[in-house]
């Protein structure tokens, strides 16, 4: 390219703009409604953009860039013309046309607008990409093709754009354009709507109804450029033509977030949601008022906000999980053992701060169970075993919770052993004569107990579980156990999706409120004479086929039990395939709860997972449910 | 004049005993709030607060030093910060922030009828004496994991 | 015989570089158009190959200058020629008819490919 003529001319048209943008200026001065002005200032920006650019001139590009997307938003009427904007713009222009004359002499990259930029920004917002306003709101996850009938010749087409080209959008549009002028296109997914979209990354699919080949078809698809992949037919569908797009879309729709950004949103959202349930139960007061109308408005609003963010910070457990595999066969190769881990269900996901949390958890349970648990290939092979042990992690969703469960085919934990030091150490009474699933999670959560040397390696349970049971409890979630000599070991962990917030049942007993996680509420029933009974000498309510103990919150809590009523609202807890009658004297309804950090008294019982703030600002105990099934 | 180490404390009443904690581990004093009982911990803990949307364990001085409360004292929330843990201390009446000097405040004694495991020290204050609580002492049972 | 060309900007110097660039390639650049309305008129007298459009522009932008192109006639050959940010618009402009698009600051090299595609 000529560059010294192009230099000139760009010079010398530029001027000419920034004249204009002068005169339009003074026009918007006398005239703040003036969209003549407002959209000659636009032209005029955008076109000293589009000569910059060709140029290579980045600062100029920038500024013209940004105090257009400024004036895309006044001529939207986003954003109003006032004195302070005139001003501003009036400054950019002065800014813009020192730049051109510096820019054309070779100066580009020693100009420096960031005092402007910065505040274009405070109107525009620094992302901005200058997107019309005709394309407003985030894209939309697109809707599957209906599986409807079709004709022999329809067939299902999924089309990716090369990733990283300008306006995927566009080059798809034009794709789309090109399979028309072969058949009839039905069921584009996501919507042609999302191809304007700032965001649509350009992998997409529709049906076609075509006598052509496919290869006519791909060719066709393809001859608008930056193609990179086109599947036609069954390749398609068995991918699914919208899930196969959606897929790809996630993979490259993607930003880069600062964690500890997120972690500051969610705390934000944790403390807004605490301040919505206080606004709503005032407005409550109101009812029929404005004040009311807004509060619903605003519950609703933080209802989306909240889950979009917890959606945001969801993240796979392979993420974390991966890692597994390397750690475990290392450390049983360093024993001399042979062991495989197989993760399954390593989609699931999870909060992104739960998921760094439960990591270093699981992998305690994994060392141990290869160190403690696994026994040598020799043994093995003479217990009849295959001489490589075999761990599994099993991860699923159970309602509002993530179940991990970690299982060995090793020796298992020998009772005996572990029972006769209970003993000796005064964890278990000397009346305990066997220990039950539950007792043996129990004992091994006693701080210190497990840490016990001397028992380690023929207890086959390892060390430092009760660590490992802590830190769940602590994360609000629940573990449990089951063991069986010469079968191995399976720990079955209970967690929360998020740690920060989730949904709650608040229940009443005498003038005190409790938590329960709806995470571990199956139902809610009514206790009274029709539907109690006493099995075994024990208080039980009958439910529909199914006799459940019952619990007495009062009893747990520890307050006066005389005055019961016969008719009671009881709250059916479930954890796994445990279920348990809990009796309360009232049911309050459903909040959304956050999990308030503090520092505890000693002694917590067992039954208290946490605390948190309700509406009215009073503190109040979240149940851990594990603990009273 | 000798140059004299001073110590700043914080001054309190505890039904009938004078106390101090240095003021180096006050964080603040709030008046008494709502008040949310825990159950199954230890008698001398009175339960859990919010202060400002922070949760806050808060011990019963009275219990914890086994002095009876004087109905007449308003009472006062004293947010202390030990062994990197924070808790409230529930006390009868706040006295004063005052600047001891190191000479005025004896080794480790106590006052007759004070468990002299709690005293870490015995000062003065207007002529009057008071214990310096030895709170790593009396918190560790506490508030210690 | 080479191929004609009508280049559409209000920018002298994008007319410019844009008219360098096809006829360093051996096409015809046959008229130039300022505004939307220039463009359709210029079209029409003109039945130039190929059309190379803005889009903003005054006195009707590009994308209604592409409608009715189009819409007079349908086999019309017109190349969008889009700054950053103006995906929704292009894509308004392949709609109406437009047949490719190429995004300022644009290589001569891209410009060329995208003339080479739609001339099939």
């Amino acid at each position: 390219m000529d560059h010294g003529r192009y230099a000139a001319l760009f010079l010398s048209e530029s001027r000419e703009h920034i004249g204009a943008c002068n005169q339009h200026l003074g026009l918007l001065e006398r005239d703040p409604g003036s969209q003549e002005a407002v959209h000659a200032l636009f032209r005029a920006m955008h076109t000293i953009k589009g000569m910059a650019a060709m140029m290579g001139y980045a600062h100029v590009t920038e500024l013209a860039h940004r105090s257009e997307n400024l004036l895309d938003l006044v001529r939207a009427g986003t954003v109003t013309a006032d004195v302070a904007l005139i001003r501003l713009l009036t400054e950019a222009v002065d800014e813009l046309d020192r730049g051109i004359e510096e820019a054309a002499t070779g100066h580009d990259q020693a100009l420096d607008f960031s005092y402007v930029l910065e505040r274009l920004d405070t109107l525009v917002g620094p992302e901005s990409t200058g997107a019309s306003p005709q394309a407003p709101g985030p894209a939309s996850a697109p809707e599957p093709a209906p599986r409807r009938p079709r004709g022999d010749r329809s067939r299902p087409v999924r089309v990716t754009v090369r990733p990283g080209v300008m306006m995927p959008g566009a080059r798809a549009a034009l794709a789309l354009n090109q399979a028309s002028g072969l058949g009839e296109v039905t069921d584009v997914t996501p919507g042609a709507q999302e191809f304007q979209q700032e965001g649509f990354d350009g992998a997409f699919s529709f049906w076609i109804e075509t006598d052509r080949a496919d290869e006519v078809l791909e060719e066709a698809i393809r001859s608008v450029g930056d193609i990179d992949s086109v599947t036609i037919g069954d390749a398609a569908r068995s991918q699914g033509p919208a899930a196969g797009g959606d897929a790809v879309q996630r993979a490259h729709n993607t930003i880069r977030v600062d964690l500890r950004r997120l972690d500051a949103l969610m705390s934000h959202v944790g403390e807004l949601v605490v301040a919505r349930n206080r606004l709503v139960e005032l407005a409550a007061g109101y009812a029929g008022t404005e004040l009311e109308e807004v509060s619903g408005r605003i519950n609703r609003l933080v209802n989306e906000v909240q889950a979009e963010v917890i959606a945001t910070r969801m993240t796979p457990v392979w993420q974390v999980f991966d890692r597994f595999p390397r750690a475990v066969r290392d450390l049983a190769r360093e024993l001399g053992k042979q062991v495989s881990l197989t993760i399954e269900g390593g989609d699931i996901e999870v909060d992104r701060s739960l998921l760094d949390e439960i990591g270093d958890p699981i992998l305690h349970l994994l060392r141990n169970a290869v160190d403690h648990g696994i026994e040598p290939g020799a043994d093995r092979l003479q217990a009849g075993k295959p001489e490589e042990g075999r761990l599994v992690i099993r991860c699923s969703r159970e309602r509002d919770s993530i179940v991990v469960i970690v299982e060995d085919d090793g020796r298992g934990i020998d009772r005996d052993v572990v029972l006769a030091k209970a003993r000796e150490t005064g964890v278990v009474d000397d009346e305990v004569e066997e220990l039950t699933d539950a007792l043996l999670l129990q004992v091994l959560g006693r701080s210190g107990f497990s840490t016990a040397t001397k028992v380690t390696s023929v207890s086959g349970r390892g060390v430092g579980i009760d660590v490992v049971l802590t830190k769940i409890r602590a994360l609000g979630g629940s573990a449990e156990i089951q063991s069986q000599v010469g079968r191995g070991t399976t720990f079955i962990l209970r967690l929360p999706l998020t740690l920060v917030i989730f949904r709650a049942l608040l229940a009443r007993v005498c003038d005190e409120r409790y938590v329960v996680p709806m995470a571990f509420v199956a139902e809610t029933v009514e206790y009274n004479k029709a539907t109690r009974a006493e099995v075994h000498g024990r208080d039980s309510l009958v439910l529909r086929d199914e006799v459940l103990a019952t619990t007495d919150l009062r009893d747990i809590v520890g307050l006066d039990g005389a005055d019961r009523s016969m008719r009671r609202p009881c709250v059916i807890l479930e954890v796994g395939n445990r279920r348990s009658a809990l009796l309360v004297d009232a049911l309050i309804g459903q909040q959304e709860v956050v999990v308030e950090q503090f520092d505890p008294p000693s002694g917590m019982p067992r039954w208290v997972s946490g605390a948190t703030i309700l509406a009215d600002g009073t503190p109040a105990l979240i149940l851990d449910a594990a603990a009273l099934v | 004049m000798t140059n004299v180490a001073v110590e700043r404390v914080l001054v309190f009443e505890v039904g009938d005993l004078v106390c101090a904690v240095p003021a180096g581990v006050t964080r603040e004093v709030i008046s008494p709030v709502a008040i949310t009982r825990l159950p199954g911990v230890s008698d001398v803990v009175d339960g859990l607060i919010n202060i400002r949307g922070t949760l806050l364990t808060v011990i019963d001085g009275h219990r914890l030093l086994g002095r009876p409360a004087n109905p007449d004292h308003e009472g006062a929330i004293v947010v202390l910060e030990v062994f990197d843990r924070v808790c409230g201390l529930r006390v009868g009446r706040l006295v004063d922030l005052v600047a001891v000097p190191a000479d005025a405040v004896d080794g480790r004694d106590t006052l007759p009828g004070v468990d002299p495991g709690i005293v870490k020290a015995v000062g003065r204050h207007q002529d009057s004496p008071f214990v310096l609580l030895d709170l790593e002492e009396l918190l560790r049972p506490v508030m210690g994991t | 015989m080479s191929h004609t060309v009508l280049v559409c900007d209000d920018a002298i110097f994008m007319r410019t570089m844009i008219s360098d660039i096809l006829t360093s390639a051996g096409f015809e650049v046959i008229g130039e158009a300022e505004t939307g309305v220039q463009a359709v008129e210029k079209y029409q007298q003109l039945k130039p190959d190929l059309v190379t459009m803005d889009i903003v522009m005054p006195d009707m932008g590009g994308i209604d200058a592409v409608r009715e192109i189009c819409q007079g006639d349908p086999e019309a050959k017109v190349l969008m020629c889009s700054a950053m940010g103006q995906q929704a618009l292009v894509v308004e402009a392949i709609q109406a008819g437009a047949k490719d698009f190429v995004v300022k600051p644009f290589q001569p090299s891209r410009v060329l490919e995208a003339v080479q595609r739609v001339l099939g």
